[in-house]
C-alpha cells in the first residue's frame, strides 16, 4: 500500500464520497420539501448528515409519509 | 371462423399484456418517485466499494489502532482478487438483502391498508398481473442495484488487488442475483399473506437465513435448497467457499437453480391467490 | 329489465352474520339507493357486488354478461373513502385506471381530460394527489369510477364525508349521471335517497327490510297518521306517557317525544273521535292535532327499529 501515491488515494476515495454526498443531499432536499414526516424534521436532518449512508437510507425507508 | 377466433385471442392477449405493462409502469413510477431508484443502487455501490477498500487498508487500520506491543508484526494475508470480490458478495448477502426486504416489505399489505389495492382491483385486471408486475419491478430494481454494487466492487478489486476473470465473476453474480430475487419474492409473498409490513420483512429474512444456515451447516445433500445459492456464488470465485460442509459437486448447480425458479413461481402463485382471496382490508 | 340481480346474498364474519340472505334487483337505467343506518351491512353488500369480498353464499348476476366474463368490466365503483397514490397526479391516476379497463392510450388521455373537467378538477389534474383535499379526492374518485363508461355505477356513501358545499356539488353531479347509467348508491341519509332515486332498498341489521320503487313504497305504506302536540306542562306529559302505554286497538306509535306523538292509525274517523274524547276528558292542553299520512321517514324508522 506504500506504492499508492496521494493522487491515487484520492481517485479511489472521491467517487465513494461523491456517491454518499449525492445521497445525503437528495435526502435533505426531500426532507425540506416534505409536508409531513414521521418524527421531527430537525432530528431527521441530524440523522441524515451524521449517520453515514444508513442515515439517508433510514430516512427514505421510514421517515417519509406516503400520501 | 378459426381466423377470427385467432384474431380475438390475439386481441385478448394484447389487452392483457397492455394491462400488465400499465401495472408495471405504475410500480416503476413509484420506485422512481419514492427515490428507491436512487438510494438502493447507491447503497449497493457504496457497500461493494467499501469491502475491497476496507480489506486493503485493514493492516493500516489495525496498526494505527495502537494498543499493540512494540515490535508486533501484523501478518494478515492480503486477499486474492477473487476473495475480495467474494467479500463484497457476502456484504450484499447480509445488508444488501436486508435493504431489499425493507424496501419492498409493504408491497401488498401497504396497498391493502391504504385502500389503493381496492381502487386497482375493482378494475378488470387479473390478480396475477397485479402481483407479477410488482415482482418484475422489484426484481429489476434489485438487479440494477446488485449490478451497481458488483460493478463498484469489481472496479475497486481490480485497482487494489488485481483482475478477476469475467468467466468467474459473471456466473457468480448471476447465481447471487437469483438468490436475491428469491428473497425478494419471499418478501412479496409474506407481504401478501401478513398484515404487518415489518412482519413480512422479518419472515422473509428469517426464511432466507434458515435456508442458508441449513445449507452451510447440515451435513447432507441439499441440492434442492435455494439457501445454497449464495455459497455457490462465492464458490464460483473462491473454490474453498463452495461447500463448507458437504462435498457437493458443481453438477447439481442447475438443480438448485431449477428448484429456486420453481419455488419462486409457486410463491407468486400463492401471492396472487392471497390477493384474490383478500383484495383489500375491510 | 333488471340489470343487476342479487339472490340470497350472505356474508358471515367469524360467526357474525353481516349480510343475511339479501335479495333485490336493480333495473337498467334506474337509480337505486341502499338505505340504512350505520352497521346495517350496506358496505359489506357493496363490497361483495364489486368483487372485493367473497360472499359466504348467494349469487350476483348482471344481465347480458357472457359466461365467464369479468363482472368488474361493467362496474364502476367509488368506495366510501377513496384512496389514491399520493405520488401520482390526478390525470396520471385516471389514465392508469382507464388503461386498466382496456382503453387505448389515446382514448385514456381524452377521457381523463374530459372527466377531470366534468368533476371540476381541470386545473388540479396536473398536481400530485397528495395535495388534494377530501372533496377533491371524492370527485377524483367519481371520475375514476366513470372512466370506462360502466353500465352499473356503485357508490358507497358518496356524500357523507363532505362539507355542505362539496355535498351539493356531488349531489348535482349524481343527478346528471343517473340519466346516463344505472346507479346504486348507499346512504344513511333519507333525504339524499329521496332526492335522487327511483328505487330504495332499506337495510337493517343485515337484512333487506323494505324495497321497491320510491312511489310504490310511498303508496303501499301510506297510512293515516295523527300528530299530537301538547303545551308540555306536567299534567299533559303525565297523561301522554300513561296513554301511550295503554293505546287503544288500532293505534300504533310511529315516534314520540315527551310533549307529543305521531300515531299511525287504522281507521282515521274512529281514531279521531277516540282522541278528541280522551283529550277533553283528561283536560289535556293540546296545541296541535293534525291528520296526515305516513312519510318515508316513518317507514324508514319503523323498518330500522323493528329489525
Amino acid at each position: 500500500m506504500d506504492n499508492l501515491t496521494q493522487s491515487q488515494w484520492i481517485s479511489l476515495l472521491v467517487p465513494l464520497l461523491v456517491l454518499q454526498l449525492a445521497l445525503m443531499i437528495t435526502a435533505l432536499v426531500v426532507l425540506v420539501k416534505a409536508e409531513r414526516t414521521r418524527g421531527p424534521k430537525w432530528l431527521w436532518a441530524i440523522i441524515i448528515v451524521i449517520v453515514n449512508l444508513l442515515g439517508p437510507i433510514a430516512f427514505f425507508l421510514f421517515g417519509r409519509r406516503a400520501d | 371462423m378459426s381466423l377470427s377466433l385467432k384474431m380475438k385471442m390475439k386481441m385478448k392477449m394484447s389487452t392483457g399484456m397492455q394491462k400488465w405493462l400499465v401495472l408495471f409502469r405504475k410500480e416503476w413510477l413509484e420506485i422512481v418517485r419514492s427515490y428507491r431508484i436512487l438510494w438502493l443502487p447507491i447503497a449497493f455501490a457504496v457497500l461493494g466499494a467499501s469491502q475491497p477498500i476496507t480489506s486493503f487498508f485493514m493492516p493500516d487500520i489495525l496498526a494505527s489502532a495502537g494498543n499493540l506491543p512494540e515490535g508486533t508484526v501484523i501478518s494478515i494475508p492480503a486477499p486474492t482478487p477473487p476473495e475480495a470480490l467474494a467479500g463484497a458478495l457476502s456484504q450484499f448477502g447480509a445488508i444488501g438483502l436486508l435493504l431489499v426486504a425493507l424496501s419492498s416489505m409493504g408491497a401488498v399489505s401497504g396497498e391493502r391498508t391504504s385502500g389503493t389495492s381496492a381502487m386497482i382491483l375493482v378494475k378488470p385486471v387479473p390478480f396475477a398481473s397485479f402481483i407479477t408486475a410488482k415482482w418484475a419491478a422489484l426484481v429489476l430494481l434489485a438487479s440494477l442495484s446488485l449490478a451497481a454494487g458488483y460493478g463498484a466492487a469489481w472496479y475497486y478489486t481490480e485497482t487494489l488487488f488485481g483482475s478477476v476473470s469475467w468467466r468467474d465473476a459473471l456466473p457468480a453474480v448471476l447465481l447471487f442475483a437469483l438468490w436475491m430475487s428469491f428473497v425478494g419474492t419471499l418478501t412479496l409473498l409474506f407481504s401478501a399473506l401478513l398484515r404487518s409490513a415489518a412482519a413480512a420483512a422479518a419472515a422473509a429474512l428469517a426464511t432466507a437465513a434458515a435456508l442458508s444456515l441449513s445449507a452451510s451447516s447440515l451435513p447432507f445433500e441439499q441440492s434442492w435448497n435455494p439457501g445454497r445459492l449464495s455459497a455457490l456464488a462465492a464458490g464460483r470465485l473462491v473454490a474453498s467457499a463452495a461447500s463448507p460442509a458437504g462435498g457437493q459437486t458443481a453438477g447439481d448447480v442447475w438443480l438448485t437453480v431449477a428448484v429456486t425458479a420453481i419455488a419462486m413461481l409457486a410463491a407468486l402463485f400463492a401471492s396472487a391467490r392471497a390477493v384474490r382471496r383478500r383484495p383489500a382490508d375491510a | 329489465m333488471a340489470l343487476l340481480t342479487v339472490d340470497r346474498l350472505t356474508k358471515r364474519f367469524e360467526g357474525a352474520l353481516a349480510v343475511d340472505e339479501v335479495g333485490f334487483s336493480v333495473g337498467e337505467g334506474r337509480c337505486a339507493a341502499l338505505l340504512g343506518p350505520n352497521g346495517a351491512g350496506k358496505t359489506t353488500t357493496i363490497r361483495m357486488l364489486t368483487g372485493l369480498l367473497a360472499p359466504t353464499a348467494g349469487t350476483i348476476a348482471l344481465e347480458g354478461m357472457k359466461p365467464g366474463q369479468d363482472r368488474r368490466e361493467w362496474i364502476g365503483y367509488l368506495p366510501q373513502h377513496p384512496a389514491f397514490y399520493g405520488w401520482m397526479s390526478g390525470h396520471e391516476f385516471l389514465v392508469c385506471a382507464a388503461r386498466l379497463c382496456g382503453l387505448s392510450k389515446k382514448e385514456a388521455a381524452e377521457r381523463s381530460g374530459e372527466l377531470l373537467e366534468r368533476v371540476g378538477l381541470g386545473a388540479a389534474g396536473k398536481r400530485r394527489i397528495a395535495g388534494y383535499s377530501g372533496g377533491m379526492k371524492q370527485r377524483l374518485g367519481l371520475a375514476q369510477a366513470l372512466i370506462h363508461r360502466p353500465k352499473l355505477l356503485i357508490l358507497d356513501e358518496p356524500v357523507s364525508a363532505l362539507d355542505p358545499i362539496g355535498r351539493r356539488e356531488v349531489m348535482t353531479l349524481l343527478g346528471e349521471l343517473k340519466s346516463e347509467t344505472t346507479v346504486l348508491f348507499s346512504t344513511h341519509v333519507l333525504p339524499d335517497a329521496e332526492e335522487l332515486c327511483d328505487d330504495i332498498l332499506v337495510m337493517a341489521a343485515g337484512r333487506l327490510a323494505a324495497g321497491g320503487s320510491l312511489a310504490g313504497i310511498r303508496e303501499r305504506n301510506r297510512q293515516p297518521v295523527l300528530s299530537l302536540e301538547t303545551e308540555g306542562d306536567a299534567r299533559s306529559r303525565a297523561w301522554l306517557a300513561a296513554w301511550l302505554k295503554r293505546l287503544p286497538d288500532g293505534f300504533e306509535t310511529a315516534s314520540a317525544t315527551s310533549t307529543g306523538a305521531r300515531l299511525v292509525v287504522r281507521d282515521l274517523e274512529a281514531a279521531r273521535r277516540t282522541v278528541l274524547r280522551e283529550l277533553a276528558d283528561e283536560n289535556v292542553r293540546v296545541t296541535k292535532l293534525e291528520v296526515g299520512y305516513t312519510t318515508l321517514e316513518d317507514l324508514f324508522l319503523k323498518a330500522v327499529g323493528s329489525a
